[in-house]
């Protein structure tokens, strides 16, 4: 534990490789229990900031701590504390999930049981399995189960479900909020919105090296574009006339079948309940409402004048 | 279990659970194997050994490269050495695992391999053992070290392959492992010696082949295992979990230091060459490892017993068997045929008298009287007449022993070389003559080398037991005072006798150097194991042919120089242009020998030996009563006198024995057991019987009844080889 009671703290922390400078002064920290999310486009500089708190690369400047240690010094005590789930790394083919397990156990000075935690990540069918003949959420799982051999207090997932089917990333999705539930601190990379919304308690978006918000994904959508979008389909047209009466300053437009209607709000649940009670009061049926918050690649896209995944 | 073990023990897992590592390690080694031991023809004798060593250098050459090289640049490049980089541990285990599992795999593919080579191929299972396989540890875990290094400093996949393919192959060709390095030119053999693979070789050559002991080997194994610390310590210190880490291009330089033991040794070898020697003997050994069967042939025993139609079996280099009639298939024999019907084996011949720094003839070139040269080429001379052993009876010391050691050892192909080292003779005694023109510092550096003039019996007790020491195989006495005009002091005979006494006391056998029959008669009475040249001038008594007969001494006439010396008082070249002596002796000796007759100083030479009175008729009536009364005759020639060239010397000694009324099969026993004899070297040479090392001469025809088929040579083996007589001369 760092000194302020975080396990991760990073003030400052610079790397340039040449002339080129691929983290400009970034500053956080990451609370025990925490879920702490990078997300930011490829080559924003993320995976550069995991690795080099994971004791892979030497900073250029800046301070880190993590688990109480220098990860520019103390290398080995952090590999030694840390679980790590890498993105693009592989195994032998010929290795079976449980030898794969017993040979990272070794490394390590602390272990954890693992059966139990090849049950935990359903492997346990799998592990007389060859390392290649396991589908790529299997694999995926393997990283996992690889990365927990040392029980360790702090996770470092680094886009753990880049390049998985949708219903594989579910999958780990499940795991990691399992791993949130157990209390461990994460700190995860990742360039799907969804995966930072759903998974991180706090998530700071960065591009080009630098940290450009930071806050809970609820914070920082409110923070910087507060309206949702408000769906409304009807059953029979609305009638040309009055406009429906909002009181925020709402913005609307109708379909050119005047069947649908959108509207823009701040405060989307006291906006909802006055179009219901206007369509009512017009005697028209409601077909169907929908509500859409901001997401975060909106922030983004308003942020950065760019999407996240260009 | 710690990182280490547990990463050595699945890599070791994964590797046998890999087909490719195990078609590399066994399969791949095997269809070289059975290809090589085919194409050496293994099956007939020694070359299994080459072959066996080729293979394990082969495989170890594979693992190392290839099993641990370009392996270690697969993982990277697959990201699997990624997942590692994040466990808290360092290179070390992972190059720990890779070297163990190597040897692991490689040994019990080299056991295999040594099973097939004695179960199949029959060779002898390695006396040491033991060394064999630990130096064959020594030798997979280095090229190991040198293939993870390699992986330690190449940026990817293609860097790696160029590398490793422009290490590879010359290991590959120019260390022995698919060439013998002996066959090669001198320059390669010098570039061989910078890389590891050759001294991989011959130490696994020499282990096998020469029963030496792993310490005989400790400059290989040691380069080896430095070469091992070396690479195996820069291979972690610049190890790369990444295929995105580079590593700049002059890091490939560190491959030199790696390699910088084998720069030494080679560096050294450039000047010692002693491992160049090594593999060259090595490779002689091998073919004198042949199996051969010489068949419907009549053979010439050696001690007067011929079998008109037989074969001989050649098995290791010695007489197997000899068959009376016929022989089995040699395909049984696992030997090669050869058809010798109309042809007649015979020992080796010996030439019991030569001196081998003379040239034999005039040369204004300094080289032709540079002893270091000269006599391996004279010796190559002897060997292509299929002449297998002569015997050296007063020649510079020093240098004759070091030609000794080159030709029998095998480094050197030629005539089984004896010397006496220099002669005993008196003070301004014949012998001494030669020398006496010369500056007073060269003369005595010449007399010192050539020859022993004691003063007293005492010190020439004392230089017979010097030159015991040096090694010399026997002793050489001059004893004679020459003749009107050309008169020498001689030998007092009390020295004589405390020469002979001496000999006797040191076991070496005892020639005596007589001129007329009371230098014979001396020197019987103080005890001699030979008479060389007996008379030519006088006629030697009955009585004292008697006496050698009950002495058991042997009486060499040497008629070959009288014949010679002879034409050359008459200025005649008929010695020169016997057939033999045209395809034996160097082609500018024998021109420059023909100007030299023609010349002034030629005739000056011949008015001089006019005062020589050479009677070979005297010489032949001795040699026909000696043979009468039973004496045992041998054959010398006294070759490198003028016009006796270094070469078929005994073809021309027996043909004049036949003239003179000898049968052609006392003549060829003469030349053949009986000179063994006096060599004391019988049970090893000059018959064809079981044991014997196969030194045979084929000659076509019967020289049994036309002596002049004894140059009629069809093949000439020594100690099982068979001599390729046109590349004798190519010798370097």
């Amino acid at each position: 534990m760092n000194g302020n009671g975080s396990v991760i703290s990073v003030r400052g922390l610079r790397k340039s490789y040449g002339t080129f400078e691929a983290v400009r002064g970034i500053s956080f920290e990451v609370q025990p229990g925490e879920v702490f999310g990078l997300l930011g486009p490829n080559g924003a500089g993320k995976t550069t900031t995991v690795e080099i708190l994971e004791g892979l690369r030497q900073r250029s400047a800046g301070e880190t701590l993590v688990l109480g240690y220098d990860p520019g010094l103390e290398t080995r005590q952090i590999k030694d504390r840390i679980g790590v789930c890498l993105q693009a790394t592989n195994l032998p083919d010929k290795i079976k999930v449980h030898e794969a397990l017993e040979l990272f156990s070794a490394f390590y000075s602390r272990n954890t049981d693992n059966k139990k935690l090849l049950e935990r990540l359903q492997l346990t069918e799998k592990r007389n399995e060859y390392y290649s003949k396991l589908s790529g959420g299997q694999k995926q799982r393997v990283a996992l189960a690889l990365a927990l051999v040392n029980d360790p207090q702090l996770l470092f997932l680094d886009e753990p479900t880049t390049g998985l089917d949708p219903q594989v990333r579910l999958e780990i999705h499940g795991l990691i909020q399992e791993l949130r539930d157990a209390k461990r601190s994460i700190l995860l990379t990742t360039h799907y919105i969804e995966e930072a919304e759903r998974l991180c308690d706090r998530v700071a978006i960065i591009d080009e090296g630098q940290i450009i918000e930071i806050g809970s994904p609820r914070e920082i959508q409110q923070r910087t574009l507060g309206t949702s979008l408000i769906e409304i389909q009807c059953e029979q047209p609305v009638p040309a006339g009055d406009p429906p009466p909002f009181l925020n300053g709402e913005t609307h437009e109708f379909s050119a079948d005047r069947k649908s209607l959108t509207v823009h709000s701040a405060h989307p649940a006291r906006a909802i309940v006055d179009i219901v009670k206007w369509i009512d009061q017009l005697g028209i049926g409601l077909a169907d409402i929908h509500l859409k918050r901001p997401t975060l690649e909106d922030v983004f896209i308003q942020l950065t004048g760019k999407r996240l995944r260009e | 279990m710690n990182a280490y073990t547990a990463q050595a023990a699945i890599n070791v897992k994964l590797t046998f659970r890999d087909r490719t590592v195990i078609f590399f390690n066994y399969l791949f080694p095997l269809v070289f194997f059975f290809i090589f031991a085919q194409l050496y023809h293994a099956e007939q004798g020694g070359a299994i050994i080459q072959v066996l060593t080729m293979v394990l250098s082969i495989g170890i050459l594979g693992s190392g490269f290839f099993g641990a090289g370009i392996r270690a640049v697969q993982e990277r490049e697959a990201n699997i050495l990624r997942r590692f980089k994040v466990a808290p541990i360092s290179a070390a285990p992972m190059l720990f695992a890779s070297l163990l599992t190597g040897l692991l795999n490689f040994l019990p593919s080299a056991v295999m391999m040594l099973l097939l080579s004695h179960y199949i191929y029959g060779m002898a299972f390695p006396d040491r053992w033991l060394s064999l396989l630990i130096f064959v540890a020594i030798g997979a875990v280095a090229f190991r070290s040198i293939g993870l290094m390699i992986a330690s400093v190449v940026n990817s996949m293609q860097e790696s392959q160029i590398v490793i393919q422009l290490i590879y192959f010359p290991m590959l060709f120019l260390s022995g492992t698919t060439i013998p390095i002996s066959i090669m030119p001198n320059w390669v053999q010098i570039i061989a010696h910078f890389i590891p693979a050759t001294y991989l070789m011959t130490g696994m050559q020499s282990i096998l082949g020469h029963k030496e002991s792993l310490a005989q080997n400790a400059e290989p194994a040691g380069a080896l295992l430095l070469t091992t610390v070396l690479a195996t310590f820069l291979g972690v210190k610049l190890f790369r979990w990444e295929k995105e880490e580079k590593i700049s291009g002059a890091s490939k330089l560190w491959l030199l230091a790696v390699l910088s033991p084998f720069l030494l040794l080679g560096t050294y070898q450039a000047y010692t060459k002693t491992d160049v020697t090594k593999a060259r003997v090595l490779n002689r050994d091998i073919l004198r490892d042949r199996n051969v069967l010489i068949r419907n042939v009549r053979i010439f025993i050696g001690d007067g017993r011929v079998i008109e139609s037989g074969a001989v079996l050649v098995k290791g280099g010695k007489i197997a068997h000899v068959y009376d009639g016929a022989a089995p298939d040699p395909k049984e024999l696992k030997a090669e045929a050869i058809e010798a019907s109309g042809k007649t084996l015979l020992p080796g011949l010996i030439d019991v008298h030569v001196h081998l720094a003379a040239p034999g003839g005039f040369s204004d070139s300094a080289s032709d009287y540079e002893p270091g040269k000269t006599m391996p080429r004279a010796l190559a001379a002897y060997l292509y007449s299929g002449i297998t052993a002569v015997k050296s009876v007063g020649d510079p010391l020093d240098q004759i022993l070091k030609v000794r050691t080159l030709v029998n050892s095998g480094e050197r192909l030629g005539a089984e070389l004896f010397t006496t080292g220099p002669m005993f003779t008196a003070a301004g005694g014949h012998g001494t003559e030669y020398f006496k023109n010369l500056p007073e510092q060269a003369r005595k550096a010449a007399e010192d080398q050539t020859v022993r003039t004691p003063q007293t019996p005492d010190e020439a007790r004392q230089q017979v037991d010097v030159l015991k020491q040096r090694g010399v195989d026997g002793i050489k006495t001059i004893l004679e005072a020459g003749q009107a005009g050309m008169l020498f002091n001689r030998m007092d005979v009390n020295i004589l006798r405390a020469i002979a006494e001496e000999s006797r006391a040191q076991q070496l056998p005892l020639v005596i150097h007589t001129g007329d029959s009371r230098d014979v008669a001396d020197a019987l009475s103080a005890g001699t194991r030979g008479i060389e040249h007996g008379s030519a001038r006088d006629k030697i008594p009955d009585e004292l042919f008697a006496q050698m007969k009950a002495q058991g001494v042997a009486y060499d006439p040497t008629l070959t120089v009288l014949e010679n010396l002879t034409a050359l008082i008459n200025g005649s070249s008929d010695p020169l242009e016997r057939p033999l002596v045209l395809q034996s002796a160097p082609a500018a000796l024998l021109d420059s020998t023909k100007k030299f007759l023609q010349s002034d100083k030629g005739a000056k030479m011949r008015d001089q030996m006019k005062l020589y009175h050479l009677n070979m008729d005297a010489a032949k009536d001795n040699l026909r009563r000696a043979w009468q009364s039973g004496v045992m005759l041998v054959t010398g020639s006294d070759a490198g006198n003028p016009l006796t060239l270094h070469g078929p010397t005994i073809q021309r000694e027996v043909e004049l024995w036949v003239e003179a009324g000898i049968p052609p099969a006392v003549a060829l026993q003469a030349a053949t057991y009986n000179a063994a004899k006096l060599l004391g070297q019988e049970n090893r040479i000059g018959l064809i019987q079981e044991g014997h090392d196969a030194n045979l001469l084929l000659v076509d025809g019967n020289p049994l009844k036309e002596i002049k088929q004894i140059e009629s040579i069809q093949s000439v083996m020594l100690k099982g080889e068979r001599i390729s007589r046109s590349e004798l001369f190519e010798q370097e």
